[in-house]
Formats: C-alpha cells, structure tokens, sequence
C-alpha cells in the first residue's frame, strides 16, 4: 500500500491537470468540466500540502540555525540575525495583514523591503558584473580548439556590442547579430528540443509510476 | 468533454509519443531491446567529486535546483531527486559528509525522505542526520547568499548543482570556483548553461540531466525511456523537415497540421 497509493495519487492527479489545460466541458460520469475538477479539488489541497511543506521546511531552518547559536559555531551571529529577522518580519506582516487600516505600519512594512532587503538583493546582483569577468577570463583561454572558437565568438560579439566596435569596423554588428541569430539559435533551439522531449519522457514516467525515486521508495519498477 | 482546439494535434502526439515510451520501457526491461548510453564525463565525475571530498574530510554540497514540484519545473526538480539519490548512495559509500540545501519547501520533503532512503539502502542509516538537508529560503536570492554563505563555513570541497537555474547560476558556481570547489553542474536551462560552462569543472546540459537518473542506475526500465527519446527527436526531426520543405514549396499542410 505504502507504494500503489501514492502512484496511484500521482497518475489520477496528473491526468486531470492535464486534461484541465487541453479539454472542455463536463466528464460524462462526474458532470463538471476537468478546468472546474483541477480548480475546485485538486489546487485547494496543493496549498494545503504547501503549506505543511513550508512548515515542515521552516521547522527545519529554525532547529540548524538554532543549533549554530546555542553550539557558537562559526558565523555564528548570522544565525541570530536570521531568527530574529525571521521572527520580526513574521509578527510585523501578520500585524499589517489583521490590521489593514492602519496605513503607517502597512507604510512602515514597506521600508523594511525597500531600505533593508532591496539594496542588499541589488548589491548582491551587482557582484555577477565581477563574477563574469573573472569566469569569462577562465573560460576564454584558447587551450585547444572549442575553446578558441568560443574566444574568438566572444571577442566578435563583444565589438559587435561595444559602441567602440563599430567605430573600428562597421561589420562587426552584423557579425555579432549572425553569430547570435544563426550558430547560437540553432545550438539554443536543438538543447531546448532535446530538454523538451526528455522532459516530457521524466514526466511520463513518473506519471506511470516506473519513476519513483522521489517517493523514497527504490527505483524504477 | 471535448479538447480546446489547438491542443487536437499536441494530444494525439501525447497518445502516439506514451505508446513509444511505454513500448520501449517494456521492451528493454524484458531485454527484447538493449539499450546503451554513451559515456556522459560529467555524471561520472561526481564519484570523484564524493571522493576528493572525503580524502579532504570536507562535505559535498548538493542543489537540486530552484524548480518546485508544482510548476513546469517538476522534471527539472524530479531528475535532480533522481541524482540526488544517486549522490547520497555514494556519500554514503564513502563516509563522506553530505550537504543539501533546498530553495522550494515542497522540495524538502522530498529530498529528505529520497536521502533517507539513500542512507538506508547503503546500510548506514545512523549517518543521516537533521541537518544533512537545509532548507535555505524560497526567495532565489537569499538561496544564493545562504549556499555561498554555508559553502564558505563548512569549507564544501565539491558541489553539485542539478536541475533548474535561473539568474544565480553564476553567483553560485564562481563563488564555489574562487573557494577551489570542485564542480558538477547539470542543468537543463539553456540561459544559464554558458555560465556553468565558464564556471563549473563539469557541465552535463540539456536532456542529459533527464537521462542522468537511467545512466547512473542502469535501470532497464529507465534506460528504455531514454531510447524511446530517440525516437521521438526522429519523428520531430522528421516533421521539421517535411514542414520545412513543403513551406518553402508553398504548402501549409504541417502548420495547420500541428495548431490543429
């Protein structure tokens, strides 16, 4: 029992989030149409076991950063940090959420994204300018054939985008244009074909059940 | 019940394209067809990646990904469970120190029972602690801080990023490369595969990350639906063409065909 019902859960729940998104009008025996099916029973219960999951997850971040405080292991006050700002955020939100007419804390709640957590996301992003460069310079050094095609596309391209390449020469635009329009697409377009087909493949394997990994139950059947 | 036009085609393609993969899955499992993979470097550098972990007597970080199991991400996120299964296996074998750390809380359960459950098959369930899986935040940002952050302090000798990646691809590989980490990344999301290209040690892409789960078992089953996968891209490179030619000879018959 342990492995048909949830195999069983899957293939029926799957099919109807299928059918949902290709079929119109009501299933003969059931008389509501697959949309209405997928919208009135099956979504409900997907926020539900989110929800257990989130609590399940958050039990999970609280017991390991506790035990780096009460343990001080190392870095030890980011630990703290995190819980406290866990814990504020979560009393302040739920404060703003049963409290909507109180506009000053809604207001406030919104400082919190704005001056705290956007200029750190923003700084965080702006590190991948470095990140490139230094990746780039490992990738592009000309050690055998594919990667001295890959330098010579990448300085292409970099003129092509660069003002100054077209001051230099007028070509390197359309040069980089093709080289991204032709080479590239079609490298893009046969990984994006291929992804597709085997994902479809995953899918339905593990709509049959002969893909159970993931259920902690042993492998293939 | 009737299907919304425009899907008449996708379904029966569905039905055609099931029948294949299910034919060939039974085919190869009852060994009327015999399926090979090719050698894939990337998938069979994750013993050594396990391996020089533990001669380090550093841990190994996993990822599955930033994919849920309730979006279009499901078989990006299910393949990376599959490696994942596989990775435990080893560590497990190894007695090396295992690290996962999970963006989406509905991946957590998941990856602690498919942990457990590797732990358990190697005989070592003692060494599967609360810890072993992390969950870090669902915001992908914070994942990414919170995975260099946690590769920094437990000083991660290798990683292994499988499944789906957005815009923090980099992020993560370049900082794990500039703490000399050793490196897996196996994704199917083509925008991110340049960056794990430049930055990770081994890059396994495309549908090679849904192949990864029937190359490291060596499922019959398994291997049978990556064989039928052949198939399909020759019916699909077949329609390619003939839609190719006879729209250059003025014909709409494939268009029509397939928005049926």
């Amino acid at each position: 029992m342990r492995k048909e019902v949830p195999l069983l859960i899957t293939l029926i729940v799957s099919i109807i989030v299928m059918l949902s998104r290709i079929t119109t009008g009501p299933v003969p025996i059931i008389g509501i149409s697959m949309p209405e099916l997928f919208e009135g029973y099956i979504s409900p219960w997907m926020t539900v076991v989110s929800a257990f999951a989130l609590c399940l997850a958050s039990v999970n971040l609280i017991m390991v950063h506790s035990g780096n405080i009460s343990r001080k292991r190392q870095d030890w006050v980011y630990s703290l940090i995190l819980l406290v700002t866990l814990i504020v955020y979560g009393a302040f939100c739920t404060y703003v959420e049963l409290n909507p007419n109180n506009e000053s804390a809604a207001a406030n709640y919104s400082l919190i994204y704005n001056y705290i957590l956007s200029p750190l996301m923003t700084g965080q992003w702006a590190c991948l300018a470095f990140y490139v460069a230094s990746a780039s310079y490992r990738a592009f050094r000309a050690r055998n054939l594919e990667a001295t095609v890959l330098l010579v596309s990448a300085i292409l391209v970099m003129l092509g985008a660069a003002p100054v390449g077209s001051l230099i020469w007028s070509k390197f635009p359309t040069i980089q244009q093709w080289l991204l329009d032709v080479p590239n697409m079609t490298g893009q377009r046969a990984l994006l074909i291929g992804a597709a087909i085997g994902s479809f493949v995953a899918c339905l394997r593990t709509m049959l059940g002969i893909e159970r990994s993931h259920l902690g139950i042993g492998g293939s059947s | 019940m009737t299907l919304v036009p425009g899907n008449v085609f996708g379904f029966w393609m569905f039905v055609v394209i099931s029948a294949i993969v299910v034919y060939m899955i039974r085919a190869s499992e009852n060994d009327k067809v015999k399926v090979s993979i090719r050698p894939i470097p990337g998938l069979e550098a994750i013993e050594e990646c396990v391996g020089r972990a533990t001669e380090m007597g550093r841990p190994v970080h996993f990822s599955p990904g930033l994919g849920d199991i309730v979006s279009t991400s499901v078989p990006d996120t299910l393949a990376a469970l599959q490696i994942l299964s596989y990775v435990t296996g080893v560590a497990a074998r190894y007695d090396a120190q295992f690290l996962v750390t999970i963006r989406m809380p509905n991946v957590y359960p998941l990856a602690v029972e498919t942990v457990r459950q590797g732990y358990t098959a190697a005989n070592k369930a003692d060494q599967f602690k609360d810890n072993t899986v992390r969950y870090i935040s669902s915001d992908q940002d914070a994942y990414a801080a919170g995975v260099i952050g946690l590769m920094h302090q437990e000083q991660v000798a290798s990683s292994i990023l499988a499944g789906l990646y957005m815009g923090e691809a980099l992020l993560l590989a370049e900082s794990a490369a500039r703490l000399g980490v050793m490196q897996v990344a196996i994704t199917a999301s083509v925008m991110q595969v340049p960056f794990f290209v430049a930055a990770c040690d081994y890059t396994v892409i495309g549908e090679e990350l849904y192949a990864a789960g029937a190359y490291l078992s060596n499922d019959k089953g398994r291997l049978g639906g990556i064989a039928a996968q052949d198939y399909i891209k020759l019916i699909v490179m077949a329609m390619i063409i003939l839609g190719t030619l006879m729209t250059s000879f003025g014909s709409t018959f494939i268009q029509e065909l397939v928005t049926k």
